[in-house]
């Protein structure tokens, strides 16, 4: 009983983790309408960018997960103008299959630059809690907390200022947003913004979590598809439902099957999800 | 007030749907457009309000032409356009709707919003609900709020009445000759094509991309031809 409920306590925490890139890529897919695959890699692009300015310049935690949120932004905006909007006439596989060559161009530069080796932030070590049998780690709820603090904010961001109803707006009717003064291309590249920069924390969070290599993020793409799958796609609520199942699922599933097999949770959410709810559990727009 | 000179223009797979089409629309005039389906009503009123580029002719607003100009640019100089479908933002709430709608500072909004729930009660009754969740007579009085909060110029109207029950549609009508009688010029397409000419100062018959028949609203609303075409006998 202490292993499911400890399974399912990692789970959440782990849940959080995913759930910001995947707010991200839910968002990017509610505007833009596509999937983008160059969320894994853009993912470790912020943890090597907050890894950078703690480790190297001795930035705090939480100036260095700002840090990663601005830079992988001006990278996602840059591959969005460079690459993908250019693709978008001729339809969003086109743009998905883009995103995934992005991807691994942007891993390459990574390996490039920083090389293969693990790396660790600057972090003081703690020592776990433990209570009723129970653990966890200060850190582990560190980051979850962030994680927590940031799903609050883009909540507020979308549901009280006028700019995230704008937002709303062009993901549910673009046309209809034109006529009332609303610019849908300006709102996109404000969508990639905050879609890609939410990536980047996601994977600062995670590097925080363990340490980082030039294909940590890669390794989070396919929860991270999985829940705004799940949740369905453009759904931000779902995704974050989404990715908490997610979390849960790939843990519990250490209890019965080896770690090498975690992955296969994502792979058959994925594969149920689209067979037999293509909407996803909350998604309004199924597809 | 509205002035469309030989507008060409269609879709990327369609290219050619209006084929010349000219009308006009004096200060506060209510002016109906009626024509068979597919005739090139709803292009029309997407082309004048921005939504769907004009290949050759002109749209001017108040004597400045605004042909060039996107759909928010439009939007901006005073046109306000209810579409046919999907014209309210079905997942924001009623409320939400009508703030989007609203162009000035957010200051004045709370209070311009009171003011069009006091106008129209049930959407005071509706504002936290989702727009999706309206039944058909309610989403088209929210969409003309939206446009009303936008204090227009120029009022387009793409088959208001659309599946509403007669009671709602009786209702819409009075609620589109109290914006004519305020001053409001309108162009409107309508279904009930005999009951909207019948109230309207002036029409135009479209068919098939081009000006078919224009008049006085009442006049056409008698003519034995037009009569034919729209009450199929
Ligand atoms: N988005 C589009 N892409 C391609 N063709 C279109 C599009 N919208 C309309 N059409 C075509 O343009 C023609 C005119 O359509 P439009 O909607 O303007 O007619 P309408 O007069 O409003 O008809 P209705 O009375 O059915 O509303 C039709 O043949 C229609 O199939
Ligand atoms: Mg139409």
């Amino acid at each position: 009983m202490t292993d499911i409920i400890q399974a399912v306590i990692n789970g959440v925490l782990t849940g959080a983790l995913i759930a910001i890139p995947a707010m991200g890529l839910t968002a990017i897919f509610a505007v833009l309408r596509y999937v983008n695959f160059a969320i894994g890699p853009l993912a470790t692009c912020g943890a090597f960018a907050a890894w950078v300015l703690n480790f190297r310049y001795g930035w705090p935690v939480l100036p260095a997960m700002a840090g990663s949120f601005v830079t992988v932004a001006a990278i996602g905006l840059a591959v969005e103008q460079a690459a993908l909007a250019r693709l978008r006439p001729s339809g969003a596989l086109t743009v998905a299959i883009a995103s995934i060559a992005v991807g691994i161009i942007l891993e390459n530069v990574l390996r490039f630059s920083f090389g293969n080796d693990l790396r660790a932030f600057d972090l003081p070590l703690m020592r776990d809690w433990r209570f009723w049998g129970l653990r966890v780690g200060p850190q582990q709820l560190q980051t979850a907390g962030i994680a927590v603090a940031m799903m609050a904010g883009v909540f507020a961001f979308l549901r009280f200022t006028r700019y995230g109803k704008a937002m709303r707006a062009v993901a549910d009717n673009p046309d209809l947003a034109r006529l009332f003064r609303m610019e849908p291309g300006r709102i996109a590249m404000a969508t990639v913004a905050l879609g890609t920069g939410l990536t980047g924390v996601g994977g600062a969070l995670l590097g925080l979590d363990s340490a980082i290599d030039p294909m940590s993020g890669s390794r989070l793409l396919l929860p991270v598809f999985a829940a705004a799958v799940l949740g369905g796609l453009g759904s931000i609520p779902g995704a974050v439902a989404g990715a908490i199942l997610i979390g849960i699922g790939e843990e519990l599933s250490l209890l019965v099957i080896p770690a090498t097999y975690r992955s296969a949770i994502g792979f058959l959410t994925i594969l149920l999800v689209l067979s037999f709810r293509p909407g996803g559990l909350f998604g309004e727009r199924a597809a | 007030m509205l002035e469309v000179e030989g507008l060409v223009a269609g879709y990327a797979s369609a290219e050619r749907i209006l084929k010349g089409v000219s009308v006009h629309v004096e200060p506060g005039e209510l002016v109906t457009l009626v024509g068979p389906n597919g005739a090139g009503k709803s292009t029309l009123l997407k082309v004048v309000s921005g939504l769907v580029p004009a290949r050759e002719g002109h749209v001017r607003l108040g004597g400045a032409d605004v042909t060039r100009q996107g759909a928010a640019e439009r939007a901006r100089a005073g046109f306000a356009f209810v579409m046919q479908e999907r014209n309210v933002f079905g997942t924001l709430t009623v409320a939400e709707n009508l703030e989007l709608a609203w162009p000035g500072p957010s200051r004045q909004m709370a209070e311009e919003r009171a003011r069009m729930y006091g106008r129209y009660p049930v959407l005071a009754e509706k504002r936290r609900a989702l727009a999706r969740t309206l039944s058909g007579g309610q989403r088209q009085i929210l969409a003309m709020a939206m446009a009303l909060m936008t204090a227009p110029k120029m009022l387009l109207l793409d088959e208001p009445t659309a599946g509403l029950s007669p009671k709602a549609t009786e209702e819409l009508f009075e609620v589109v000759l109290g914006l004519r009688d305020l001053g409001l010029p309108i162009l409107m397409v309508e279904q009930h094509a005999l009951e909207a000419l019948e109230v309207s100062s002036r029409g135009y018959v479209l068919v098939s991309g081009s000006n078919a028949a224009e008049g006085g609203g009442p006049d056409l609303a008698a003519d034995p031809e037009i009569r034919r075409l729209f009450l199929g006998g």
